[in-house]
C-alpha cells in the first residue's frame, strides 16, 4: 500500500515538473477512449487522415493565439483574418493562377493585420480584448466585400496539402507541424521566447528591467497574423478546395480553447508551446469520435465540448485564490 | 525575525470595565506571505469611541493587519475578538455583517454615480440588493450619516467632481449607514491637502464621540499623536510598543518606527574610501521639476544631485518624500517638465527603462513581489533577464548551459540560498529574491545602479549581508549606487554622500557622511529640524 502511495506521488511531481503532460495526458486517454468506444471506426487510415486534415489549420491558428494568450493578451481577431487569408488567396489564385503569389499575399494580409492588432495595443494602449474584437468585425467585413458575398470554389491546386503519399499523414499536417516545432524554438530557446513568457508572468517587472516591451508585444500579434494566413491556407486545402465569405467564423474561440485545454492559462506567462497542438486535436478528436459513436447533433457536440473547456480550465486554475 | 521589547511597551489591564470597552481586539496574529513574515505576534486592540493609530513603514504590516480584521486574510496563528467573543472571518461579508468596514486606501467610488448612489451602493444596497431603490427612504439614512459625519454635500452632486477627502468622507458615510462599530481605515490622508486632512479629523473625531472605534492607519508621526488617542507601532511585521499619544512624543515614535537596529554591523562603509568624490561625474540632475502622473506621485520641485563614478550616493526620505520618484525620473517614468539629466556629461532624455540600461542605468524596485521578480520564472532567468543577450549564440539564441553556470556562480558569489539556479524564484526568502535581483544588477554591469529601499522587509541578518554586497560591488567594479531609503542607518552605514529629500525638494545634502549623527539626520529626514535649502 505504501509502495503505491509512493509511486502515486512521484507520479504527481513528474506530472507537475513537465508542462506538456498537461495537455497529453488527457488527449492520450481520449485517444484510448477511442479506440475502445469505436474499436472499427476510430483507428481506420481513412479515419486518422480525417483527424489530421481536421485538426490541422485549427493548430496552426492555435499556435498564432498561444502568441499572444502567452503574455496576456488575447486575439480575437483570428478567425475573422485566417478567413481573409484564404479568401484573398482564393481570389489571387482564380484570377492569377500563381500559387506562390496567393500564398505569399495570405501570409502579407496576416501580418498587416497582426501589426495593426499590435500598433493599436502597444501605441494607441486599447485593451487586446477590444482591439482585436474590431479586427473580428472589420477582418470578416473585408472577406465579404472581396468575395462579393461568393462562394470561390475549384481550387484544386491546393490538393497538394491534402496529398499523403499512401502514408495517411497529409502534407499539410506535416507542414503544420514544422510550423509548430519552429515556434517551439522561437519560444524556448530566443530571448524574443523568454519575453513573451515574462511579459505573461509580470510585464512590469520586464519593463522595468530594461526590456523593450512594446516591441515584443507587437512582434508577437504581428507572427500571430502571419500564422493566421498560414493557417488560412490550410484551410482551403482542408475545407474541400473551396472558401465561402463565412468560412473560419467562430474560429478564434476554438483557438482560445485549444489554448486553455493546451494548458496555457489566459493570465499567461506559462505553458508549453506544444500545448495548443495538443488542444486542437483533443477538440477535433472530441468532435471526430462524437460523430463516430453516433452523435451527429450539432448542440450535444457542442455541449460536450464545452464541459471539456470548463474541465480544462478548472484544472488550470488550481489553487490560484480567485480569478477574474 | 526580531522581536526587541521596549521598556515602555503598554499592555492594558484587563479590568472588567475595560474588557467590556473593547471593541475589537487581535491576538497573537502570524501571517506568512511567501518568503515574508509579514505579521510576526502581533496584538492589537480597539476600544470603543477610541482612534488607535497604527503607524509603521512601508512594509512594517499595517495594511496586512486591517486586512486581517477585515477577513480578506485568514492568519495563520492568533485569534480575533469582537466584543470580547472570538470570531473567525472568512470573508469581509462576516466583518460587516459586524460592523466592521475597511475604507480603502484607493477610492472605490463610482465616478458617474451621485453621492447618494454611492453611499448606497457601497452601504445600503449592500444587504438589500434585490430591493426596491427607494429614493426617499435612502436619502433619510444618508442624510443622518452625513450629519453625523458632520459632512455637508448636495446629494445629487457626481462622485467625479468632490475631492480626495470628500470622497473619503462619502465612503465612511456609507459604512455608517449599515451601522458600522468599527472603521478601519487605511492610509486615508496620504494623498490630502493639510486643510483637507483636518477637515477628515473633525469627522472622525465626531465619530469617535458617538462610539464608533477607528484604526487608523499612517505613516505620518505628527499625525498620529495629532490625531489618534492610543498609538500602536509596527515594525518589521512585529509590534513594537502601544503608547498613548498625550505620553509620546514625536522623538520617541520616530524612534521606534525607524528602530535602532543592532548599529555596528550596518556600518559596512570602510573608513579611508572616500576617494570616489574626486572621480568624474557620471549622472547629474539639474534643477528638476516633475508634474504628477497620479494623485499619489509627489511632484519633484528642482531636484539637483549630483553621483559620481563609483560613489555611493544615498537620498533619505519618508514615504511621499519624493525619493522613489527620484529614482524613476532617471528611468524615464516621471513627466519632467522642466530640468536636465547628464550622463557622463552629456544631456540626455531617457523616455524608458529599456533607454535607462542602455546607458547604463538599471533600477531595482522597493516593491519586489509586483515590480521586480517575475514570478514564474526560476532564479535563474530573473537574474539574467536585463542581460539575456550576453548569454546568447548569434545575439537571440539562448545558451542554456552558459545561463546555468552563470546563475549559479552568482548564487555563489553572493550566498543565496536557493536549491539551484533552476528554482522557481517564488521558492526564495525575501532576504534572497532581494539578492536575486542584486545579481541581476551585476550581470546587467551598470555603470548606475538605484536600489530602492534594498532592505525593506527583509530580516535583519540579511539586510546587513545585502548592505554589503553592494557595497563591495560598487567599490570592486566602480559602479556607482544610488539607494533611496528611509532607513537613516543604512544610509550612514554605506553612502559616501548623502541627500536629505522631502516633498519632492532635496533640503540637506551631506558629503562627508561620518560626522553626521544619527539623530541629527532622523530630525531633518522628518521636518523637526529647519535646514537651510541647498
Amino acid at each position: 500500500m505504501a509502495r503505491v502511495k509512493t509511486a502515486f506521488r512521484s507520479l504527481a511531481i513528474i506530472y507537475s515538473s513537465y508542462e506538456i503532460l498537461r495537455p497529453l495526458i488527457p488527449l492520450i486517454i481520449l485517444i484510448i477512449a477511442s479506440i475502445v468506444i469505436a474499436p472499427h471506426y476510430f483507428l481506420t487510415p481513412t479515419n486518422v487522415k480525417v483527424v489530421l486534415m481536421q485538426s490541422t489549420p485549427l493548430s496552426i491558428i492555435a499556435t498564432g493565439e498561444m502568441l499572444v494568450i502567452l503574455k496576456g493578451s488575447v486575439d480575437l481577431s483570428a478567425g475573422s483574418v485566417q478567413a481573409a487569408a484564404a479568401m484573398l488567396a482564393a481570389i489571387v489564385t482564380r484570377s492569377t493562377g500563381n500559387v506562390a503569389l496567393a500564398v505569399a499575399s495570405a501570409i502579407a494580409i496576416g501580418l498587416l493585420a497582426g501589426a495593426v492588432n499590435g500598433l493599436l495595443v502597444t501605441k494607441f494602449k486599447i485593451y487586446s480584448f477590444v482591439a482585436t474584437l474590431a479586427g473580428l468585425v472589420i477582418w470578416r467585413a473585408f472577406v465579404i466585400v472581396i468575395s462579393q458575398g461568393k462562394l470561390i470554389y475549384g481550387l484544386s491546386q491546393y490538393s497538394l496539402l491534402t496529398n499523403d503519399w499512401g502514408t495517411y499523414i497529409p502534407l499539410g499536417f506535416i507542414l503544420a507541424l514544422a510550423i509548430i516545432a519552429l515556434v517551439y524554438v522561437v519560444l524556448t530557446r530566443t530571448t524574443f521566447g523568454r519575453y513573451i513568457y515574462g511579459i505573461g508572468s509580470n510585464e512590469e517587472s520586464v519593463r522595468l528591467a530594461g526590456v523593450r516591451a512594446d516591441l515584443v508585444k507587437f512582434l508577437s500579434f504581428t507572427i500571430a497574423g502571419a500564422l493566421y494566413g498560414v493557417g488560412g491556407i490550410m484551410l482551403i486545402a482542408m475545407g474541400g478546395l473551396a472558401v465561402d465569405p463565412w468560412s473560419a467564423q467562430g474560429n478564434e474561440l476554438n483557438a482560445i480553447a485549444s489554448c486553455v485545454i493546451g494548458g496555457i492559462p489566459l493570465i499567461g506567462g506559462v505553458g508549453s508551446p506544444l500545448g495548443p497542438l495538443m488542444g486542437a486535436a483533443t477538440l477535433t478528436i472530441l468532435n471526430n469520435i462524437l460523430v463516430l459513436v453516433g452523435i451527429t447533433e450539432l448542440a450535444l457536440q457542442q455541449t460536450v465540448v464545452g464541459i471539456v473547456l470548463i474541465a480544462a480550465a478548472a484544472s488550470l486554475t488550481r489553487g490560484l485564490r480567485y480569478v477574474k | 525575525m526580531e522581536n526587541i521589547a521596549f521598556g515602555k511597551e503598554e499592555i492594558l489591564k484587563s479590568g472588567k470595565g475595560e474588557e467590556e470597552r473593547v471593541l475589537l481586539a487581535a491576538e497573537n496574529i502570524y501571517k506568512y506571505f511567501p518568503g515574508v513574515v509579514a505579521l510576526n505576534n502581533v496584538t492589537y486592540d480597539l476600544m470603543k469611541g477610541e482612534i488607535h493609530g497604527l503607524l509603521g513603514q512601508n512594509g512594517a504590516g499595517k495594511s496586512t493587519l486591517l486586512k486581517i480584521l477585515y477577513g480578506l486574510y485568514k492568519p495563520d496563528r492568533g485569534r480575533i475578538l469582537f466584543r470580547g467573543r472570538e470570531i473567525k472571518l472568512k470573508s469581509p461579508m462576516d466583518a460587516r455583517k459586524l460592523g466592521i468596514v475597511l475604507v480603502h486606501q484607493e477610492i472605490t467610488l463610482l465616478p458617474d454615480l451621485s453621492v447618494l448612489e454611492n453611499i448606497a451602493l457601497l452601504g445600503y444596497m449592500w444587504r438589500n440588493w434585490a430591493s426596491r431603490f427607494d429614493r426617499g427612504k435612502i436619502s433619510n439614512r444618508v442624510e443622518k450619516a452625513l450629519e453625523d459625519l458632520g459632512f455637508d454635500v448636495n446629494l445629487r452632486t457626481r462622485a467625479r467632481d468632490l475631492s480626495v477627502t470628500e470622497k473619503m468622507l462619502i465612503q465612511i458615510a456609507a459604512a455608517l449607514t449599515i451601522d458600522a462599530k468599527v472603521l478601519l481605515l487605511d492610509e486615508p490622508t496620504s494623498p490630502m491637502t493639510p486643510k483637507e486632512i483636518d477637515r477628515l479629523v473633525e469627522s472622525m473625531k465626531r465619530l469617535a464621540s458617538r462610539g464608533v472605534g477607528i484604526a487608523f492607519v499612517t505613516h505620518r508621526v505628527t499625525e498620529a499623536v495629532e490625531i489618534c488617542d492610543r498609538i500602536t507601532i509596527l515594525r518589521n511585521g512585529s509590534k513594537v510598543a502601544t503608547l498613548r499619544s498625550s505620553e509620546a512624543s514625536v522623538r520617541e515614535l520616530v524612534r521606534l518606527m525607524l528602530g535602532r537596529d543592532i548599529g555596528e554591523i550596518y556600518i559596512v562603509r570602510e573608513r579611508e574610501s572616500k576617494t570616489s568624490t574626486k572621480t568624474s561625474i557620471l549622472v547629474e540632475i539639474k534643477d528638476l521639476h516633475t508634474i504628477p502622473r497620479t494623485a499619489l506621485e509627489i511632484p519633484l520641485k528642482g531636484i539637483n544631485v549630483k553621483i559620481h563614478k563609483g560613489e555611493i550616493v544615498a537620498v533619505v526620505g519618508l514615504i511621499g518624500s519624493g525619493k522613489k520618484e527620484l529614482g524613476r525620473s532617471l528611468i524615464g517614468l516621471s513627466n519632467i517638465v522642466s530640468g536636465d539629466i547628464l550622463f557622463d556629461g552629456n544631456r540626455v532624455k531617457i523616455k524608458s527603462p529599456a533607454d535607462a540600461l542602455k546607458l547604463g542605468i538599471l533600477y531595482i524596485p522597493e516593491d519586489r513581489r509586483y515590480e521586480g521578480l517575475i514570478p514564474d520564472f526560476t532564479v535563474a532567468q530573473n537574474m539574467d533577464i536585463s542581460s539575456l543577450w550576453r548569454m546568447t549564440m548569434l545575439s537571440f539564441i539562448i545558451d542554456y548551459k552558459r545561463e546555468r553556470l552563470t546563475a549559479a556562480d552568482m548564487i555563489k558569489r553572493l550566498n543565496i540560498a536557493s536549491p539551484g539556479p533552476e528554482t522557481k524564484v517564488t521558492k526564495l526568502s525575501g532576504g534572497n529574491q532581494q539578492k536575486t535581483l542584486i545579481a541581476r544588477a551585476m550581470l546587467a554591469e551598470a555603470k548606475l545602479v538605484i536600489l530602492d529601499e534594498p532592505t525593506i522587509g527583509i530580516d535583519i541578518g540579511s539586510k546587513a549581508e545585502i548592505r554589503r554586497i553592494a557595497y563591495k560591488y560598487s567599490r570592486e567594479r566602480g559602479v556607482s549606487l544610488l539607494i533611496l531609503t528611509s532607513d537613516v542607518d543604512e544610509a550612514l552605514g554605506i553612502a559616501d554622500r548623502i541627500y536629505v529629500i522631502k516633498d519632492g525638494v532635496i533640503i540637506a545634502e551631506h558629503i562627508n557622511s561620518e560626522e553626521l549623527s544619527r539623530e541629527e539626520l532622523i530630525a531633518e529626514m522628518v521636518g523637526l529640524k529647519k535646514v537651510g535649502g541647498v
